[in-house]
């Protein structure tokens, strides 16, 4: 993992969305399927291949909460759609690629994520996702490193605890995935004191049950905060 | 001085407690008291009649320049006249003269200090400086030191206290308090001590914690077999992770409450992700807390109701409550309380429920709750609260029993002695009693049942409270790992 370092010394602020969700998935975190391109063309190949509908988002690691950026399109179900939202999304400012992802259905968007505290060091966060996570704020921690017993512990303590039952026709949340989705950024944490924050949102719950993280925020300490 | 040793295992944890950095305040052979007085009111005075009146069977050196007696106990001038095996000693001097005292102490062979005094980090620069001294001291000098500004300790299990709030004699019980604040040993013992029938075992006031800390104290009690549950007061965690680790372990063998106050600690940096916009200090420490398997409570008064309830009774088996109350306010309301407490009401049996109907009238359908009041104007009071008690007591879904015990004169007071028989009968499973009537029959209640380990709540919530706590705690115990 020595690119985390490096982005480090080179003073960036967070991993870009692709390479965050990389490191997520080098610990064994399971990611919707996605590629980094260039351009439009190979935006088009990426999503022929994974099949429509696809989402696009800029890439680029000054931008991180792209819905206010408008750095997001989804749904797209044929090339010239891709085509089209390309060139608009490399129109933005700090945007250096795209990713390309598979449209992930499921209705439901949990959040994981990691702090630094000041006493307890590196703590995971879980709670109800989406765009309405910090209004909501239905959330819990726990101190890393976590247990399976303390991840599946954490899914009872939330207030909304009942969106992990079956849910409109579509299975019940798979705890152990999710615990381990848990255990895993509490790991990450513990390893890499480059690391500052991390927010996984949405972990967005497949009709099967199964939970994908499909947007991640890597956020980096500077390098003087990692070694003083 | 020794420990009663039933078998080999107590003996070694005696010789362990007496290696630990805590064992001697606890089971001290002898105290020296640094600034002793003559004069009743104060610290230096008070102290000493404190271990009088616990009946201390240790040597107690006073020491003063004046010299002569206190309480008929020779006093000696100077420090360097103590004998070379004092186990502690209580300073009681004004801050600056503490360093000099803790030196010359530590020079006789003193290893174990109580700093009562305040004065320090709690009041002013001039006072940080001085405890920076001391800090400097203890960590040169290997020493063990409780406070300063502290209101002392106590340890009924050898008659022993260091606190110089006019306490008299200090009940022995099971439970231990560790409290960073003065209000504990001091006034809220004293409630304790006069306004209920539960005593304490330890308890350790931790003041400023430049050497012993809540994790110390934590560990300590987690192996004290005097100690049954742990009650904690904090205003903030010295060594947190450390405090995660020893507790993680010790929730397993014995309940711990902590109550903790003061918000923030650590200052918010500007947050990037959602994640540290919403890691707030209180949702962190609850977290840890919840890992830990405290059982964390909000309001000061549960430390009293908590101590209360573990003094007397089992932890239950489970979540299952019954109540009988004389209304159906009463029921209605208490019934959403529970709710909120995530206590559970559990449905009878259908036997059960065919049982209470036989001893009520049949205009009022019976089922739990246990609406009473009809049965106890058909069948007597003590009747009807007795075989409802014993029906939902022995409803296997039911783990702890509340009756809301109606008591006036006119409507007849019966012998508590029924809930007593009660109790011993269904040893595993807690009653909780509380009250709706006349004042003086519920103090007569509370006095009867309380030196018999049955608990009362003057308010009819209460229980509930002290109820929801343990039930917390018994699911501590048995969380997975």
């Amino acid at each position: 993992m020595d690119w985390i370092e490096k982005a480090v010394r080179e003073g960036k602020p967070a991993l870009n969305e692709y390479e965050a969700k990389q490191l997520l998935a080098d610990f064994g975190i399971p990611i919707c399927r996605e590629a980094l391109v260039p351009d439009g063309e190979t935006a088009v190949k990426a999503a022929r291949e994974f099949g429509y509908p696809v989402v696009l988002k800029a890439a680029g690691e000054r931008i991180q909460h792209k819905t206010e950026l408008g750095a997001v399109a989804l749904n797209l179900k044929a090339g010239k759609e891709v085509r089209e939202e390309s060139r608009r999304l490399l129109a933005i400012a700090g945007c250096d690629g795209l990713i390309v992802q598979e449209m992930v259905r499921g209705e439901r968007e949990l959040v994981c994520g990691l702090i630094r505290d000041a006493q307890f060091g590196p703590c995971v966060m879980f709670g109800l996702g989406g765009t309405l996570t910090e209004i909501v704020a239905d959330v819990v921690f726990r101190v890393a490193p976590l247990s399976a017993a303390d991840a599946l512990e954490m899914m009872e303590e939330i207030r909304t605890a009942k969106v992990l039952q079956a849910f409109r026709g579509q299975a019940p949340v798979d705890r152990e995935a999710l615990a381990g989705i848990l255990v895993a950024v509490g790991a990450i944490g513990s390893q890499f004191e480059e690391i500052r924050e991390i927010d996984i949102n949405p972990v967005k719950i497949r009709p099967d049950g199964s939970p994908v993280a499909v947007d991640a925020l890597v956020a980096l300490r500077s390098a003087a905060a990692v070694r003083p | 001085m020794i420990g009663p040793f039933s078998d080999a295992y107590s003996l070694i944890l005696w010789r362990k407690t007496m290696n630990s950095k805590l064992g001697p305040f606890f089971d001290p052979r002898s105290v020296a008291i640094i600034g002793a007085s003559a004069v009743p009111g104060k610290p230096g005075c008070e102290v000493i009649r404190n271990i009088l009146a616990n009946g201390y069977e240790g040597r107690i050196y006073p020491v003063n320049p004046k010299g002569g007696r206190i309480m008929e106990i020779d006093v000696l001038p100077a420090i360097e006249g103590l004998p070379p095996d004092v186990d502690v000693a209580v300073i009681i001097l004004p801050a600056a003269a503490t360093a000099q005292a803790l030196v010359a102490c530590a020079e006789r062979g003193i290893r174990h200090f109580v700093l009562a005094s305040g004065g320090f980090a709690e009041v002013d620069e001039a006072g940080a400086l001085i405890q920076e001294e001391l800090v400097r001291i203890i960590r040169e000098r290997g020493l063990h030191v409780l406070g300063p500004n502290t209101s002392g300790h106590t340890s009924t299990p050898r008659a022993f206290t260091s606190t110089f709030f006019p306490q008299g004699k200090i009940r022995r019980g099971r439970v231990s308090y560790i409290a960073q604040t003065g209000n504990f040993g001091t006034h809220t013992l004293k409630y304790i001590l006069t306004g209920e029938h539960f005593g304490v075992a330890r308890v350790v006031g931790l003041g400023n914690k430049i050497g012993i800390d809540e994790t110390d104290a934590l560990e300590y009690l987690g192996a004290d077999p005097e100690t049954a549950a742990i009650l904690i007061y904090i205003e903030s965690f010295k060594r947190p992770l450390e405090f995660l680790k020893a507790a993680r372990e010790i929730t397993r063998r014995k309940p711990v409450v902590l109550l903790k106050s003061g918000a923030t600690e650590a200052g918010r940096q500007a947050a990037m992700a959602h994640t540290a916009a919403m890691a707030s200090p209180d949702r962190i420490v609850d977290g840890m807390l919840r890992q830990a398997g405290v059982v964390r409570v909000s309001d000061y008064t549960d430390l009293i109701l908590a101590g209360k309830a573990f003094s007397m009774l089992p932890l239950p088996a489970g979540d299952g409550v019954s109540f009988l109350a004389p209304s159906g306010a009463m029921l209605a309301t208490l019934s959403d309380f529970c709710v909120r407490l995530g206590l559970h009401i559990p449905p009878l049996e259908a036997e059960n429920v065919k049982r209470l109907q036989d001893i009520s009238p049949s205009y009022i359908r019976m089922r739990n709750p246990v609406d009473i009041w009809p049965a106890a104007l058909s069948s007597g009071v003590e009747s009807a609260y007795r075989e409802g008690m014993e029906i939902v007591l022995q409803d296997p879904a039911v783990n702890a029993v509340v009756p809301v015990m109606m008591l006036t004169r006119e409507t007849g007071v019966p012998d508590p002695a029924f809930i007593v028989d009660l109790a011993k009968k269904y040893p595993g499973k807690p009653i909780l009693v509380t009250f709706s009537g006349a004042r003086e029959c519920m103090d007569e209640y509370k006095a009867a049942l309380e030196p018999l380990g049955i608990p009362t709540f003057p308010e009819i919530e209460q229980p509930f409270e002290a109820l929801s706590i343990l039930v917390q705690c018994r699911r501590a115990m048995t969380r997975p790992r």
